[in-house]
């Protein structure tokens, strides 16, 4: 069997080498996608001020359909005339922002939410862990479809419902960490002393499960672009005229087959970032399972 | 086997005077007793999301009504249509009337189309249904092997190689991964078609020719979840547990090891993962049924909430919340089948 004999290839030669090459990637490992993602945000947030791009919106007609590196516009145009390289810049901010923002909201809410009902216990943390069930079992596209049409697609009302259905996945690695810490020696003695419960959780708890959720929130980025790609991509996300990855992908879909290139490139785009924060999460996490 | 520290007041050990017969058989039987708890459980996570979505229906502005006579009708051609649909009443009345059909099976009349609910979702269920179990069985049945192939040596090429191909997979989204298909196999190649569905009724072969791109788009990024888990569970199982220590020092093989031992445990965490999936992967099919024109929950649900049918999103919801807690539900029985600890357990 070809797989069974891949596995089987010969280990790195030399038990030195081998040491200095796993020190490598170890360090590869999170310097890569970290360049990655700082390159992206650099390339979204000063790009546009920088390269000679014209403005992602109100191009001209007489432009549209330009192939990738045309003159001018070096990932060609989309159908209104409108440059793609600076849609996918100005699209990039507004998907990182989106992210951060909806990760960050998470954090917290969903963080206290599970330091709450891990360190408290009893009918709290029924209570809480109850609702939440509810929350997980409801399909989180129905809210936030409902929210862009009642309250009308935009930044903000996409960042409050997505950021909502954050909180009980936060919440379970925050209780989960706030369980572990409960019985080491260290809570003990703080309670020992009369600690009142809320500096326990600030002081103790708070930076004891901080890491754990900062390593979910990478892993969150990825998931939280997808999804608002997936929203944009429905119409329900950031509004039309507007650049997004999600509302470019759907705007290519309309002619995939004559240019399939203005599908290519968002996805591209919406690939890497995600990849990155994917990978800088994984390595984040392997290293706190101790694995 | 009942332990003795049960607390006191729970059917345990002790059944309450009124009814020791019925309840000494009901306790006779641990898992029997784990479906009945975990079934009284699902219930208000299943009440709780219907009350949820129910109130985000009700906050949204503009009913059906208006929806249905359009722009230009006068506030009295509204109230009078809302009446007839009986959109006027209170909530609470409107939601315990809805309620009160639901659990005979009745999940009411579309708003729009004046059909009833119960057989369209029947209908669009079977699409749903059908995509989703392609997907599960391909994408677990490439996951295991993979997975335990990569356990085997860790660390060696195919464990590296299959590791970057999942994290690879789990960073492209599923409508990119549908669109990329549909570029490749529809356009470049015109191997499967694009769009389209055909139903199981009239041809099998035509129906799993028209679902491979779909299925697949859903299939390989849970692939990819199912692969790197199992891999990390088995790699820790088989790094740090006493029980593998003792069967390698019986002088066991490490395939034995591997498949009856690590494998046998790490099954726990992938069945639960599974059963989280299935809940959550019935909402996500929202984007690939639109991309694909198949006619199922996700297309249904997007419709009837442009055209804001609120009983046929209801009803959408509370099947998604149902299937949900059940595959849950399903999950903690198969612990109780493989793991005697549960089966005899204390809780």
């Amino acid at each position: 069997m070809a797989v069974a004999d891949a596995a089987a290839a010969p280990a790195l030669a030399g038990t030195d080498a081998a040491g200095r090459h796993r020190r490598w990637l170890r360090t590869l490992e999170v310097a890569v996608p970290s360049a990655v993602i700082v390159l992206v945000v650099a390339a979204c947030f000063l790009g546009p001020l920088v390269l000679p791009v014209p403005p992602p919106v109100g191009g001209s007609v007489l432009e549209s359909y330009l192939p990738s590196f045309s003159p001018g516009h070096w990932l060609g145009t989309d159908p209104n005339g409108n440059d793609i390289l600076s849609r996918i810049l100005h699209g990039g901010r507004s998907s990182l922002v989106v992210a951060v923002a909806v990760n960050l909201l998470g954090l917290l809410a969903g963080g206290t939410l599970g330091a709450l009902s891990g360190y408290v216990g009893g009918a709290v943390d029924t209570v809480i862990m109850r609702v939440l069930d509810v929350l997980i079992a409801f399909p989180s596209l129905v809210l936030t479809l409902a929210v862009a049409q009642s309250l009308g697609a935009s930044r903000t009302n996409t960042i409050l419902a997505l950021a909502f259905f954050s909180i009980p996945a936060f919440a379970r690695i925050s209780r989960a960490a706030t369980l572990r810490l409960r019985e080491q020696p260290f809570m003990a003695a703080a309670r020992l002393c009369g600690t009142p419960g809320w500096r326990v959780l600030l002081r103790h708890v708070g930076p004891n499960i901080t890491p754990q959720l900062i390593t979910f929130g990478m892993l969150g980025m990825g998931i939280v672009m997808v999804i608002e790609g997936a929203l944009s991509f429905l119409g329900l996300g950031i509004p039309p005229p507007a650049p997004s990855w999600g509302n470019m992908i759907a705007q290519g879909q309309q002619s995939l087959s004559a240019t399939p290139m203005l599908v290519v490139w968002p996805c591209a785009a919406l690939f890497v970032t995600v990849l990155a924060f994917n990978l800088l999460g994984e390595t984040l996490r392997a290293r706190w399972s101790g694995r | 086997m009942a332990p003795p520290t049960r607390p006191a007041g729970s059917a345990g050990s002790r059944p309450p005077a009124q009814g020791p017969g019925r309840v000494a058989h009901w306790t006779a039987s641990p898992s029997l007793r784990l479906v009945g708890k975990r079934l009284l459980m699902a219930v208000p996570i299943v009440l709780g999301v219907s009350v949820l979505t129910f109130w985000v229906l009700d906050l949204i502005p503009g009913n059906a009504a208006q929806q249905l006579l359009g722009a230009e009708a006068t506030p009295e051609q509204v109230a009078a249509l809302s009446a007839d649909l009986g959109l006027d009443r209170p909530a609470v009345v409107r939601y315990l009337d809805w309620l009160g059909g639901a659990v005979t099976g009745d999940l009411g009349t579309s708003l729009v189309s004046g059909q009833p609910v119960t057989p369209v979702i029947a209908e669009r269920l079977a699409v749903t249904g059908e995509l989703v179990a392609l997907a599960f069985v391909a994408s677990l049945g490439l996951a295991v092997p993979v997975a335990l192939l990569a356990a085997y040596r860790p660390n060696r090429m195919f464990d590296r190689v299959s590791m970057l191909v999942s994290i690879t997979g789990l960073s492209v989204a599923n409508y990119v991964l549908a669109l990329l298909l549909v570029l490749v196999f529809a356009v470049q190649l015109t191997m499967f078609p694009a769009i389209g569905f055909v139903p199981l009724s009239e041809s099998v072969v035509g129906n799993l020719h028209a679902m491979v791109l779909p299925a697949t788009a859903i299939a390989f990024p849970l692939f990819c979840f199912y692969t790197r888990f199992l891999r990390g569970d088995l790699v820790d199982q088989l790094q740090g547990e006493d029980y593998i220590t003792t069967a390698r020092a019986k002088g066991i093989g490490p395939w034995q090891v591997l498949l009856r031992h690590a494998f046998r445990n790490s099954s726990f965490g992938l069945i639960t993962v599974v059963g989280l999936n299935l809940g959550t992967l019935l909402g996500g099919t929202v984007i690939v049924e639109q991309i694909f024109a198949l006619p199922g929950m996700g297309q249904l649900m997007l419709q009837a909430i442009n055209t804001r049918d609120a009983t046929v999103v209801q009803a959408c919801v509370v099947v998604f919340a149902v299937v949900a807690v059940l595959a849950n539900l399903l999950a903690d029985l198969l612990y109780a089948v493989l793991d005697p600890r549960i089966r005899y357990g204390s809780r």
